[in-house]
């Protein structure tokens, strides 16, 4: 477990914030989809850590600086809102299994609900810095409202076409981000193409359904409540199909949280 | 200067919970450490007086739909619904690894009939490297077996007996909280034979989503663990250790150095560290130091002048 110092803990949204965090240069490089469970230094009225997932990730010289968004939701998300700069956080990470870049598809689509953006971007920017130039880039990004889209402005730095969808229209078209996907796949090779989503899981359950006919593989990064992070208390299990077919228990934060998303029962869910 | 293991080393810290001998009174809970492997980057496995596994059934348990676990105030709740991989796949898959280790390793064994605690309590036996075992009869989070059992004397003494007769290990009852008077448990355990009894398992709680009206569990209801219920666990463990002549294992709430004192002082031979190992890995590791610091500053020479030493 690390202990980390604020570095800056700002709010860009409603409820949306934007968190940078100070670690030991031991703190090992993450892969977009990993995440880090947190809570405030001694707990600060918690008891049990949040899983967060990253941002971004930048290594210096003597330290490394950790970048989370996140959204508050419950009370340990409240109390990790109302630290300021220079206040101490505990980390265990970086935790689970990301997603897989395979160096072949040339085409990716890149699909966020919500705060699902923060992997999503961590992702694009993974991306531009290891295949720059050799593969088509898409970025999707939906949201409830236009002041709910949060990161946008590190979107646009980056190579790829953004689209966005918001349900009230007040931001790109009206309607759901998975509504934007046909676009985007009508006559694509289902060999050469990656989807990689990640939001709520009504938005991934859809996606599901929209993909199963068309072949196209899709990673999902999914969420669900976690106690320790590290696949020991069993808190965390969703059903997927293992290889033969069978119904299995995996952990979220162990064996995931990134799946296949033909792999998760979705009828579980 | 004495370095920190030289304690372990001369056994200071040392306990026997009959036959079984221990490096220290620091053992992992059942559920809360998975099968010791989670947890090695993180801990010295070595270093634990024994580490305890996920509760096992005969057969793989899917257990129950999520959210499963939800914090509360000081606490949390959990309704995992012992998901394990069968005694069968523990001893391929799991048991090779923490064979390595020069720690006690004790299996928590579940059954929704006597007949299911037997089998898996035999096949454990047989087994190479499980030198406890820990019958679950507290297991809020099922239908059936589990706390069905440790609600009745004469069940927990009928499976107590039965195990008894069924291996040669040394046999403690993990006892439920959710009872009238936890000493009749712990009575009818001792006299069925028991090696020791630990408690307490979890307390059974709820917990409302008030905007959408449904439970934070899918289960309905869950165990509660954590700081919450120390206090019971501790007025628990000093009520059974008066009225039993074996040893009796704390468990509930530890999360320091402190905590795991309150027990030992109390009456616990040994203790378990639960709920703590999510929220700090290195948990036992602070524990065990903590206690080593403790015996050197109050001139402690050995833990059976510190367990029990409780003045009133
Ligand atoms: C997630 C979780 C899973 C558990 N699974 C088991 C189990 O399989 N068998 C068992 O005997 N106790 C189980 N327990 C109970 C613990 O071993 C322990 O008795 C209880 O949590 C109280 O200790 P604590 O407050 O230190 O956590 C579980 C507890 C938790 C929190
Ligand atoms: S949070 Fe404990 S197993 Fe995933």
């Amino acid at each position: 477990m690390w202990t980390g110092t604020i570095n800056f803990n700002n709010r860009i949204g409603p409820q949306h914030l934007h968190m940078a965090v100070r670690l030991p240069t031991e703190f090992m490089d993450p892969v977009p989809g990993q995440f880090v469970m947190i809570r405030p230094a001694g707990g600060g009225g918690t008891l049990l850590s949040r899983p967060l997932s990253i941002y971004q990730f930048v290594r210096n010289q003597d330290h490394v600086i950790l970048e989370l968004l996140y959204r508050v939701v419950g009370h340990g998300t409240e109390l990790l809102s109302q630290l300021t700069r220079a206040a101490e956080v505990n980390i265990l990470g970086p935790l689970g299994r990301g997603f897989r870049i395979d160096k072949t598809p040339s085409h990716r689509i890149l699909l966020a609900g919500g705060m699902g953006v923060a992997p999503i971007t961590f992702l694009a920017d993974y991306l531009e810095g290891r295949l720059a130039g050799k593969y088509e880039l898409k970025i999707c990004l939906g949201a409830k409202s236009c002041a709910e889209i949060v990161g946008m402005e590190r979107i646009k730095g980056m190579q790829g076409l953004l689209n966005i969808a918001t349900d009230d229209g007040s931001l790109g078209s009206c309607g759901l981000v998975t509504d934007l996907l046909p676009n985007f796949t009508q006559g694509c090779d289902p060999g050469k193409t990656m989807i990689f989503a990640c939001g709520p899981m009504a938005m991934l359950k859809t996606l599901a359904e929209q993909l199963a006919p068309t072949g196209i593989p899709c990673q999902v990064s999914i969420e669900e409540r976690m106690a320790c992070g590290v696949g020991a208390c069993l808190g965390c299990a969703v059903t997927v199909h293992d290889r033969r077919g069978k119904r299995v228990q995996k952990s979220v934060c162990k064996d995931g949280p990134v799946f296949n998303i033909e792999d998760i029962c979705w009828d579980q869910i | 200067m004495m370095n920190k293991n030289d304690y372990n080393k001369q056994g200071k810290l040392a306990v026997e919970i009959g036959a079984l001998k221990l490096k220290n009174p620091v053992m992992t809970a059942s559920g809360t450490f998975g099968y010791g492997e989670e947890y090695a980057p993180y801990v010295d496995l070595n270093r634990l007086g024994a580490i305890i596994v996920k509760g096992l059934s005969l057969k793989p348990r899917h257990g129950n739909p999520s959210p499963r676990i939800m914090e509360t105030p000081a606490g949390m709740l959990n309704a995992i619904g012992l998901q394990n991989v069968g005694v069968k796949s523990f001893i391929r898959d799991k048991l090779p690894y923490l064979r390595q280790f020069d720690t006690a390793i004790i299996a928590n064994v579940y059954g929704e009939t006597i007949e299911e605690y037997l089998r898996v309590s035999e096949i454990l036996t047989k087994a190479d490297g499980v030198h406890a075992l820990e019958i679950n009869v507290s297991c809020p989070n099922v239908k059936k077996g589990g706390v069905a059992f440790g609600t009745d004397p004469d069940m927990v003494a009928e499976v107590t007996k039965r195990v008894k007769g069924a291996t040669d290990l040394p046999v403690i009852v993990k006892l439920s909280p959710n009872v009238t008077d936890i000493a009749v448990m712990a009575k009818a355990a001792e006299a069925a034979g028991a090696d020791a009894v630990s408690l307490i398992n979890t307390i059974t709680g709820m917990s409302v989503d008030v905007e959408k009206r449904i439970p934070h569990l899918k289960n309905v209801t869950g165990g509660l663990s954590g700081p919450a219920i120390k206090p019971i666990a501790l007025r628990m463990v000093w009520q059974v250790a008066a009225q039993i002549h074996i040893p009796v294992i704390g468990v509930g709430g530890i999360m320091s150095a402190p905590d795991a004192l309150e027990f030992l002082i109390v009456g616990a031979r040994a203790i378990q560290v639960g709920t703590a190992n999510f929220i700090d890995p290195r948990a036992t590791m602070n524990i065990i130091e903590g206690i080593e610091a403790y015996m050197k500053r109050h001139h402690v020479v050995a833990m059976d002048d510190l367990v029990g030493s409780l003045r009133i």
